[in-house]
């Protein structure tokens, strides 16, 4: 057995580091080449070579030192997906304060928590612009004021329910599915009961809030980057979300016969 | 009357961007400008409709490559990646009507209809189904090829700047 040198001990911990780093990078919605960059530029500056594998949603790392004398490899699943660019633009601004002001991994560790444990903006207020956000997807689509109210309820319901439904630990597809079920049973009663003063915008636009926009547009991305294996797999997930929005707002058009 | 119904469109794309970004959980600061982005890409995309209402595959690409370039302006302002602007800004110009109406389409389909009635409706779903299909790709694609085109570029001005 080796006993454990400082040399040693220090290539652990940056290792563990990095790959904390990745797994973050990874869950809160980085394309596969911001993550094998961000990860390389922190690992340079320590003066150290890395390579990588990054799946959708593990990441294999192997470090090692100049001389090939010491190295680290490890692998680390990453938290299911869930989109936080204000974790995503923390550890960017913090891989550059790595190499500018020499960080230690004690330091990179302390700020990778503070970085964590950042708030979300309140509930209320997530609910009132995704909200508006369907107002203004009505709009855009030609909608009256009515309609415009219509969706703003869908909206906010179907966002509450996708939430509650996500706290209870479903599966991240069926929580897509009981939020477009309820946005869509919102704006298609409005529709049936609505006397013609409702139209079909409203129940178009009121499961909008729920598109796969990051997965969708990272898998460009990943494709045109050439990690065409990841491309295809966030594609793929992309797909199916759009199925189960697509499944919910059939149960409730089943459900009110159009 | 249209430059006022233009400008109108303006609020509602930047609305609808701002809605996004809190869902994406953006850092505040940046809020006002995806707001902007938003704004311009889809005024971009509604003066270009408005010229050649049928082409509305190129207008939204034409969007989202302004989108993808402001993203990388304000991205050296605000220190936040380029991509954490550029998706929140690009979510409203996504086809919801056309999906919608493909939906609905498919739907049909597969219930019982006679031949005739089949083509019909056929031919539309096709017809909104492509739209949709193009039109995401070249959301993605306006807003990735800008970023991908400069990215590498950036970083190494970053670089320089730093060791210099």
């Amino acid at each position: 057995m080796i006993a454990p040198s400082p040399k040693n001990k220090e290539i652990k911990d940056l290792g563990n580091v990095l790959l904390n780093v990745g797994a973050m990078l990874l869950s809160s919605g980085a394309s596969t080449g911001r993550t094998r960059n961000t990860i390389s530029r922190i690992s340079d500056s320590f003066g150290y070579s890395s390579d990588l594998l990054i799946s959708h949603r593990t990441i294999m790392l192997t470090i090692s030192d100049k001389k090939n004398d010491y190295f680290f490899n490890n692998l680390k699943r990453s938290a299911p997906h869930g989109v936080n660019f204000k974790l995503l633009s923390g550890i960017s601004r913090l891989s550059w304060q790595v190499v500018e002001e020499g960080l230690s991994v004690n330091q990179i560790n302390v700020q990778l928590s503070r970085l964590a444990a950042l708030k979300h903006y309140p509930r209320w207020f997530t609910l009132l612009f995704v909200g508006l956000a369907g107002v203004s997807f009505c709009r855009l689509s030609d909608g009256d004021a009515l309609d415009m109210v219509t969706v703003f309820t869908a909206t906010v319901c179907g966002l509450f329910i996708r939430q509650e439904v996500h706290k209870m630990k479903f599966n991240p597809y069926i929580c897509i599915f009981c939020g477009a079920f309820t946005a869509s049973l919102i704006a298609g009663g409005g529709l049936k009961y609505g006397m013609g003063f409702i139209h079909e915008q409203a129940l178009a636009t009121s499961v909008l809030f729920l598109i796969p926009g990051v997965p969708l547009i990272n898998s460009f991305s990943d494709m045109i980057d050439g990690n065409l294996n990841n491309a295809i797999v966030r594609g793929l997930n992309g797909f199916i979300i759009s199925f189960a929005i697509g499944m919910g707002l059939l149960t409730s058009m089943l459900i009110y016969r159009f | 009357m249209e430059f006022l119904l233009l400008t109108e469109k303006c609020i509602w794309f930047g609305l609808g961007a701002a809605g996004f970004a809190v869902l994406f959980n953006v850092p505040p600061k940046t809020l006002i400008y995806i707001a902007f982005m938003g704004a311009m890409g889809g005024f971009l995309k509604a003066i270009l409709m408005h010229f050649d209402e049928t082409n509305v595959i190129i207008s939204t690409l034409c969007g989202a490559t302004l989108i993808g370039f402001l993203s990388i302006y304000f991205a050296h302002k605000t220190h936040c990646p380029p991509p954490v602007l550029a998706i929140p800004a690009c979510i409203p110009m996504i086809p919801g009507k056309f999906a919608y109406k493909m939906m609905i389409g498919l739907v049909n389909l597969s219930g019982n209809i006679d031949h005739d009635t089949y083509t019909q409706i056929m031919s539309e779903t096709v017809n909104n189904g492509l739209k949709v299909v193009f039109i995401l790709m070249s959301i993605a694609g306006g807003v990735g090829i800008p970023l991908l085109i400069t990215r590498k570029e950036s970083s190494k001005g970053m670089r320089l700047r730093k060791r210099s």
